[in-house]
């Protein structure tokens, strides 16, 4: 009996499996690598940490993950532990170096599933995606609900205001900014932002700091990771730009806006703290 | 002004191996020396040795009675020049640019040549027959021209001293005939003193009072040409036969080849 | 044909020209961006406090001079390295030294330290004086410092280098990968008008400290040797030559990271047009690639709308087609 349900379920998960997936196991799987941090936190997320073998070095969120093996780089998996590791399951998402250890992990045998991160949509459905693959029935819609509902509040705080233009700095030297089409774009409009670099054609432009100037935002919004002192000086000079001359040039921290996962939210919050000050504070 | 560069007990070499063993030689005012000798016997090492491009490992060399190890090269170029075999051609600079850096011992570091500068070094050009080339880039020289360049440019440094190191290799025979005619002419005018590293016995006799044959880096033999150039010596030497006889005007020695079997060829 | 002499005249003249060349293009680019700005409005009464004014001379005016005196060091560096080594296809970031600096800038950007505070072209002054240190150690024997033993040495450290460099690149994250990119790359940006002019009195010193060599340089045309006995202490040359380039190199890629080909193309078309004496080619050299950069990194910044490019990638499309349209005319003239 439980065998005939197993196979009916793996027939099932088979049916519906991810953009691209290998053909799947007989049953849901119970090993998974993550090789990337925003697939990590998903899966946690999900309440499935604990089928999670295998991580990439830069996975770090949650705290529980810490005690999780290795296995390289997102930019460079080694294929070597990912196949240590013995997994049913191996989830990437595309950077440009990890595509040559991919294919060798595929060529190994091991089921791979490939998410996407560029956008929110990419978000919902990678969420969802993992959730299949992982036989979590309807968890993924939840989380995705939940989120969305958290996104909507954020925007509902924002909307009685006037919108401010914004430009999200990535790097200092050289002066790297986030473009349109980006999910950091996205976020930075829900928190009741225009971004200022939307228009250009990239999607993290190299800027001249002329057009910082050109662009005059109201808000510059720093997560280069770079000293608090480096950010005011790097724009200290440019006192026709408003975010210069009201004194809104903010770092805030990367780690959130730069992962298409489940902490999207507090991401988006902390833009519109930044954005909005006068908003106050975004319950919980 | 003239000068002296002796050389006394000279011996070095690259590595381990001496070039140059224990040779003294002495380049007087108005001197021709000849160095002549088989190929590989030390001879342009000799030249390093005398102009100072090379130290001794033991032995002195000495300009005017003063080792030369204690003067500045400024010092030592000002007096002595050196015709070398041929001109590196790294950089395209013209002919008389090439004969104008001979000037450049007896000016400050950056200053620029003076009209008297241009006057020698169209001179000396016109010593060795190049003077309509003066603007051509040595690079679409020939051979030949080159080495008549490389003469110029130590006739420009007006040295006292004068060592060449067989300059006449790409010649023909006008110009190699003429080349020797020059130095022996400064040696008569001016006191310059040469030392000339020939291949060619003939010319060496013709031109040289004293000839020194080097053979495996040691003086085998010194003296006046008659002396040195004598078939038992040169066979010696140079491992062949040759038939030595008079030159019927000048009544030098000259210095014939000898086929294996004795005999004059031809 | 050029004239068979270089004499003061056709020096100062040349030099003049090229000078007045400079402050031309200086003065056009400024007014070339991808923001708009007016020249007008920012020099009327009350303009300092526009837009205006703060695009010309607050972000564009102090990037142009220092692309300037990037491409002026770079250039003069180069001019002289090809006379030392007599080879016309020498580059300065064979030295070693521009590994060296960028190592020890990525090193500090990694420690930690901004890319915009001042250690980290410190940091990487400091890595620049290191890497002279060891191709200087590393190719000297017996007294002399053969010229093809540093090449070696210098070609064997950048390698080292951009291995570390990749290294780094490895394990960082994404967003820090672009700081090294910098390095590799070359970029140059706005920086303070201190920074700038501190950059500059030092070019200048150095390029004066080369001036001082340049009839040296000539003389070594005649091989090693044929420079011993024109009078030239060959190995002295040699020494100061190298310190003053390595110097003159390790501070522009301090500032702005590895910049390819302006260090090779510019001497050696000057070399090609105005003739291979020092006394000429280097401060030609100077001001010719100071001018060439400047364009060049006019054209990063409007070539991709708003966006700009990094300038090295500009160098390297601009001129190495340029020089090879160059090096085969010169070939076919026989002269080259």
């Amino acid at each position: 009996m439980r065998t005939i349900l197993a196979t009916a379920l793996a027939v099932a998960v088979a049916g519906c499996g991810g953009p691209a997936s290998t053909p799947g196991p007989a049953r849901p799987p119970a090993r998974l690598v993550s090789l990337a941090p925003s697939v990590t936190e998903i899966v946690y997320a999900l309440g499935a940490g604990d089928r999670v073998v295998g991580v990439c070095g830069q996975c770090n969120y949650p705290p529980a993950v810490e005690r999780v093996p290795r296995v390289g780089g997102y930019l460079s998996p080694s294929v070597e532990a990912v196949i240590a590791a013995r997994p049913d399951l191996v989830a990437v998402v595309p950077s440009p170096g990890n595509r040559e250890g991919v294919r060798a992990v595929e060529r190994a045998g091991i089921r791979v599933l490939v998410v996407q991160d560029h956008t929110l949509a990419d978000l919902w459905a990678s969420i969802r995606t993992l959730a299949d693959a992982l036989a979590l029935g309807d968890a993924g819609a939840r989380l995705v609900e939940d989120l969305q509902h958290g996104l909507d509040a954020i925007r509902a705080r924002v909307d009685g205001v006037p919108r401010r233009r914004v430009l999200l700095v990535v790097g200092h030297r050289p002066l790297v900014v986030a473009g349109g089409g980006t999910l950091q774009d996205e976020l930075l409009a829900i928190a009741g932002g225009d971004n200022v670099a939307a228009d250009i054609g990239q999607s993290w432009p190299q800027l001249s700091l002329e057009m910082v100037v050109e662009r005059a935002p109201d808000v510059i919004i720093d997560t280069a990771m770079g000293t608090e002192a480096g950010s005011q000086s790097l724009f200290a000079s440019l006192d026709t730009v408003p975010a210069v001359r009201e004194g809104r040039v903010v770092t805030v921290p990367a780690d959130t806006l730069y992962r298409a996962g489940p902490r999207v939210v507090e991401a988006a919050a902390a833009l519109a703290r930044a954005i909005h000050p006068e908003t106050g504070p975004p319950p919980g | 002004m003239s000068a002296t560069v002796e050389a006394e007990r000279v011996t070095t070499g690259y590595g381990a191996r001496d070039v140059v063993t224990d040779v003294t030689v002495t380049v007087a005012p108005g001197d021709v020396v000849g160095v002549i000798g088989p190929n590989g016997c030390g001879k342009t090492t000799l030249v390093r040795l005398l102009s100072g491009a090379l130290a001794p490992r033991s032995g002195t060399v000495r300009l005017d009675g003063r080792p030369l190890a204690s003067l500045a090269r400024r010092e030592v170029a000002r007096r002595v020049a050196v015709v070398a075999q041929d001109a590196p051609l790294l950089l395209p600079f013209t002919v008389l640019e090439t004969v104008l850096m001979g000037r450049a011992p007896h000016l400050p570091p950056l200053a620029f040549p003076r009209g008297e500068d241009l006057t020698i070094a169209r001179a000396a050009l016109a010593r060795v027959d190049l003077h309509d080339l003066e603007a051509r880039p040595l690079v679409a020289l020939s051979g030949g021209e080159r080495q008549r360049v490389l003469l110029a440019r130590a006739l420009a440094q007006e040295p006292e001293v004068l060592l060449l190191d067989e300059p006449t290799t790409h010649l023909d025979l006008r110009h190699q005939v003429g080349i020797l005619d020059v130095v022996r002419e400064l040696g008569r005018k001016r006191g310059v003193g040469a030392l000339v590293v020939l291949h060619d016995l003939n010319l060496a006799a013709l031109y040289c009072r004293h000839l020194l044959l080097l053979v495996g880096g040691r003086v085998a033999y010194a003296g006046p040409p008659a002396e040195v150039l004598t078939e038992e010596r040169l066979a010696e030497a140079f491992g062949a036969h040759v038939h030595v006889g008079r030159h019927a005007i000048t009544g030098e020695p000259i210095v014939l080849p000898l086929r294996r079997d004795g005999r004059v060829p031809g | 044909m050029r004239a068979p002499y270089l004499t003061a005249r056709r020096l100062v003249v040349t030099l003049a020209v090229l000078a007045l060349g400079l402050a031309a293009s200086l003065a056009i680019t400024l007014l070339i961006g991808p923001a708009h700005a007016s020249l007008r409005i920012a020099l009327a009464p009350g303009g300092g406090a526009t837009p205006d004014a703060t695009i010309l001379f607050r972000t564009r005016l102090p990037r142009l001079l220092l692309a300037a005196v990037v491409g002026g060091s770079l250039s003069a560096a180069g001019a002289a390295l090809q006379g030392l080594l007599g080879n016309p296809l020498a580059c300065p970031h064979v030295l070693g030294v521009s590994a060296g600096a960028a190592l020890a800038g990525v090193l500090a950007l990694l420690a930690g330290a901004d890319a915009v505070s001042g250690s980290v072209p410190a940091a990487a002054f400091v890595g620049a004086l290191a890497a002279i240190g060891v191709v200087s150690f590393g190719a000297r024997a017996g007294g002399r410092t053969a010229p093809h033993a540093v090449l070696l040495i210098g070609v064997v450290c950048n390698a080292i280098a951009a291995a570390g460099i990749m290294l780094v690149n490895a394990v960082v994250s994404y967003s820090q990968a672009q700081g090294v990119l910098f390095w590799i790359m070359g970029a140059l940006s706005t920086q303070s008008y201190g920074l700038v002019g501190w950059t500059a009195v030092y070019a200048l010193l150095g390029l004066a400290w080369l001036l001082r060599y340049s009839q040296d340089l000539n003389l070594l045309a005649a091989g090693e040797e044929g420079a011993l006995q024109l009078g030239v202490e060959v190995e002295r040359v040699r020494r100061a030559v190298f310190l003053a380039a390595s110097l003159l190199v390790g501070a522009a890629v301090s500032v702005s990271g590895m910049i390819a080909f302006v260090g090779l193309i510019v001497p050696h078309l000057l070399r090609l047009i105005l003739g291979p004496d020092h006394r000429l080619l280097l401060p030609a050299s100077f001001l010719g690639g100071a001018a060439f950069l400047v364009w060049a990194d006019t054209l990063a910044r409007v070539a991709l709308g708003p966006a700009e490019l990094p300038v090295g990638v500009v160098t390297a499309l601009l001129g190495g087609p340029f020089f090879i349209f160059l090096l085969r005319r010169e070939l076919k003239r026989g002269l080259a």
